[in-house]
Order: structure tokens, then sequence, then C-alpha cells
């Protein structure tokens, strides 16, 4: 479904020049739910950002269905992959109300039925059709972050990029969001790529998953792996160990991987 | 032994457009030389509840308490005057981001000099010295050229152990960090703990953990107060998290995703309204 090769992204020029991604492949099948995971400056929204053509500065081979993407964001790639963002304050516009925010993405794509597709959208995520005039600042976030769903799921797409979709959530709410992703991914045969810093996150919403650090893959893993396992990966290994609880030895321990 | 803080029948009271709103109702605990952990989700009350120990409420806000006991004072009772002694000499605060909480135009060094100074008559010789002594304590190396940094050329754990630094240069007896972690990376975040654990012990002060993370805190602090709706659901011993009698602490440790063991369905967590009336 997806397959990027080589992909390099750089920022800046001259002096400044960083290389955000240096040289990532991976591929992911048709259903697939695939999972980057790594501290902040890894790459790993870079990537996603790359896929969705937000970021033009990049080189290699990203194809979806055997298809290469060239930089320009066009129509056709829009209605197949779809975005939700981390921070559902900040990609929702404040005046419009959830109404408009749906219908916008209808209008561009020139699709009919708009009314029973918005509706259709609510009922999908488990919204209330007496929040559709409400503006954002008028709901939880958790409503937003459904809304923002409903956005991204509106053109009926077969991928959905997910970029950190629960971490500005409380965690209650975090757990009601992504049960609504694992339903939604099964009721519409979606195939998913997510990024998150949350390892306990990633493995329970993806079959597969790549350790990210410093813009290259250190480990590709299957979730059954990080579970039962040991990685190979050292820095994978001081991840885990960081992850969730607090102990004064472990933290000693750390080393930074360069 | 007496406890270092007693607060007791603590409210926050709100007055907005649309009437008031009591964000902390009724909360009581006591910190003794230990790490006390207040966890709760948004809305809790959790941070409002530290910030009212240091009377740090916005304008619109109200603070009523049976009593706050630090050191034989009364701060319900404390005049501005009085609390400005109090205010990082006695008790200091670790606000979440960095970012945000240090000036973006003064060299860091200067900055924990400068809290220094103003807590103690020294010449600005010698704050230079302590504040250089403690940055070398926060374990940050090559102190001497951090010191002469600005803000935005330090990364976002440099940044928490030089608020840590300028929190502990005037030696208080009660730190409140309230998030200071959460704005980090995994393993910054653990090495940021690390340190504040170590200073902690070593200076005998009393740390109240304001968190929204209840595994994190439990891990952390000795023991832990959970919130919810502005009010205490229990309190418990850190170890003894998996003995939580209330559903709210219950549902909370559920309903996080777990590394280990795969569940298909996240548990939701059910709010009782009744939680919210006893």
């Amino acid at each position: 479904m997806i397959r990027v090769q080589d992909l390099r992204v750089t920022f800046g020029k001259g002096k400044t020049l960083f290389h955000a991604v240096q040289g990532v492949s991976f591929e992911i099948k048709a259903g697939e739910a695939y999972g980057l995971v790594g501290e902040s400056g890894s790459g790993k929204s870079t990537i996603l950002r790359a896929i969705s053509r937000l970021t033009a500065d990049w080189r290699g081979i990203i194809e979806i269905d055997s298809v290469p993407l060239s930089h320009r964001r066009d129509k056709s790639t829009a209605r197949k992959m779809q975005m939700v963002f981390q921070d559902p304050y900040g990609s929702l516009h404040p005046r419009h109300t959830v109404n408009d925010i749906l219908k916008e993405p209808l209008e561009i794509h020139r699709v009919n039925n708009r009314d029973s597709r918005i509706l259709q959208a609510l009922s999908d995520v488990g919204l209330s059709i007496d929040l559709r005039f409400r503006y954002p600042y008028q709901i939880s976030g958790g409503q937003r972050q459904r809304v923002a769903i409903a956005r991204a799921l509106i053109l009926q797409p077969e991928i959905l990029l997910l970029d950190e979709p629960t971490s500005a959530l409380d965690v209650s709410v975090q757990a009601e969001i992504l049960n609504l992703l694992t339903a939604l991914r099964r009721h519409h045969d979606l195939t998913y790529l997510m990024v998150s810093h949350d390892l306990a996150v990633v493995g329970h919403m993806c079959d597969r998953i790549a350790v990210m650090n410093r813009g290259k893959f250190v480990e590709e893993i299957s979730a059954a792996q990080l579970r039962d396992a040991e990685p190979e990966d050292a820095y994978t290994r001081q991840l885990i160990s960081a992850s969730g609880k607090y102990d004064r030895e472990t933290a000693k321990s750390f080393v930074s991987f360069d | 032994m007496t406890p270092l803080l007693r607060v007791k029948d603590l409210s926050v009271t709100f007055d907005t457009p649309r009437g008031p709103v009591q964000a902390v109702r009724d909360v009581s605990f006591d910190l003794g030389h230990e790490r006390l952990g207040i966890v709760g989700e948004s809305g809790s009350g959790k941070s409002q509840t530290g910030r009212a120990i240091l009377k740090l409420i916005a304008g619109n806000g109200q603070v009523e308490a049976g009593c706050i006991e630090f050191d034989g004072m009364d701060i319900i009772g404390a005049s501005e005057r009085d609390m400005r002694l109090i205010r990082g000499a006695r008790i200091s605060m670790i606000m979440q981001d960095p970012r945000y909480s240090l000036n973006p135009v003064v060299k860091v060094g200067e900055q924990i000099a400068e809290a220094y100074r103003i807590h103690s008559r020294v010449s600005a010789k010698e704050a230079h010295k302590k504040a250089l002594d403690m940055l070398e304590i926060v374990q940050i190396r090559d102190h001497e050229k951090v010191y002469s940094l600005y803000p935005h050329e330090v990364s976002g754990g440099m940044g928490q152990r030089i608020m840590i630094a300028m929190m502990l240069i005037p030696d208080p007896d009660i730190i409140i960090a309230d998030e200071p972690t959460s704005a980090l990376d995994v393993t910054v975040q653990m090495q940021v703990l690390g340190l504040l654990d170590d200073m902690v012990s070593k200076r005998g002060m009393g740390l109240i953990l304001i968190s929204h993370d209840l595994g994190l805190v439990s891990s952390f602090c000795d023991r832990v107060v959970v919130m919810y709706g502005g009010r205490v659901m229990e309190v418990l011993e850190a170890n003894k998290l998996h003995e939580a009698q209330h559903p709210y602490t219950k549902g909370l440790m559920n309903c996080a995703p777990r590394l280990k063991d795969r569940q298909t369905v996240l548990p939701i967590l059910q709010r009782d309204p009744s939680w919210l009336t006893d």
C-alpha cells in the first residue's frame, strides 16, 4: 500500500543544513497498522509530513499503491490518504462550526450527498448530531479529536496518517480515542501509519513498529516482539526501560546514542 | 513528628461570567520530609492546589481553607509581604515548561544568580560562583559555557535542570513541582526525576510532585493523592497502588495501554456523578 525507499529530508541550507531524515525505507501492506516511535527530533513526524507533502525538501521514493508521489499535493492522493494531527486545539479552525469543518473537504472534492455524509461521519466517530453546529471551543478535547478524525474519514480514504493523535489528551480520553481508531480500522479496512513518542500506545495500536533515533531507523520490530522479547537494539531497550516507571538505578544508567 | 506543611479543607473558587466555579473543594493533606504525588486529569484541581499553597491564584480566584500551616505560620492569613519571604526562599515551585518560565532575554546563569541574590545578601561575584556550583550540582557538563547561554539555546532537558538549579539555590524547605517532566522525552524525564530524587533525599526537603501520570508518580513518590473534579478521591501509599479502593483510581490505572500485555479494547473509565457529591 505504502512503500518508502531511501527517504531523505533536509531543512535549511549551507551551514545550518539539518538532515532530519537520513535514508529511511519501509513498506506497509494494505490493512496494516505501522508505527513510528522515537524521541523528539528523531524525524518521525517529518516522515509523515513528507508523505503528506507538507514538507517540500524530500528525496527518495514514496509510492502509494505502486504509484510514485510527486512533490506537489494533488486531489487524488488527498482522497486516498488523510491526516489526523496531534493537537485538536490547533488543527480545527476556531471560527468554523463542526459542520463547516466537515463540509470543506466535500466542497473541495465536489462530493454530493453532503448532508448524509456529514451525519454518517459524525455517527462513525461517536459524536451526537446536536454537536453539528457547535464551534470547537464549545466542545471537549476528546470531542475535538473525534471531529478531526471525522474530517479525515469524510472522503472515505484508505490510509490514515496519525501524528500523535492522543498525546494532547487525558489518559481516560486517550483510551476512548484509541478504541475508536481500532474499531474504525476494522470497519473501513483502513491502513494506518501512526507516529507517537509513547511505546505503549504504538505497541497497542500497531502490528509493526520502527524505532527511530536521529533521523534513522534503529530497529523494526513486531508488536509481539516488543511485548514478549527483549529487543536487540540497545537504544530500544533504553526507551522501554524509560517508559512509564521511574527507577533510580535505571535513570542513572542512561547513555546518549548519537 | 510535625509535618512540614499541613493543608486543611482547602478550597479555591473562581468568579467567572457564568458564576462561581469551584476548582478545589475541601482538600486536606500533610506533607512531611517525603515525596508526595498529586495526580489527576485536566480540570481535577491539582495545579490550583499547588498554586494555592503559595497563594499564586489568578485575580478572580479566592482561596479559603481551615488552615495552610507552614513552620508555625498560617499562610492563609499571611500578608503579601510575608509571602514574598516564603516564595522561593522557603517554598519554591518548578513549572512545566522551561521555555515559558525562563526569561528569554537574560542569560540562564544570571537568572540563577539573581534567584540567589534576592534571597540572601551576597556580592555579585559570590552569586556568580554559587550559580556555577549549582549548575554543576544539577549535572550540567561544561557549566561555565552554559552559564552564558540564553534560554533558546538550551534543550528542554537542560532548561528544566536550570529551573531546578534556580529553585534549589535559596535552599527551600519545600519544592512544588508542577508537571516538571511532561514536556520532556522519556529518557530525559527519568534523568530529571533522578536529579530531583537526589536533591530531595540529600537535603531533606519535602517535595510535592503534581502530575497527570499515575504510573510515573507512584513509582517515584512515597504517597499519592488522587484528585478528581477538585476533590481528593483517595490517598495511597505509592507501593500499595494495586490495593487502590476508589473506582476512579482503578479506572485511571486500567485505561492506559500497557507495553507488556495486549488488550484488544482498552477499558473505558466510567465516571460516577456521586464521586462529586459525597
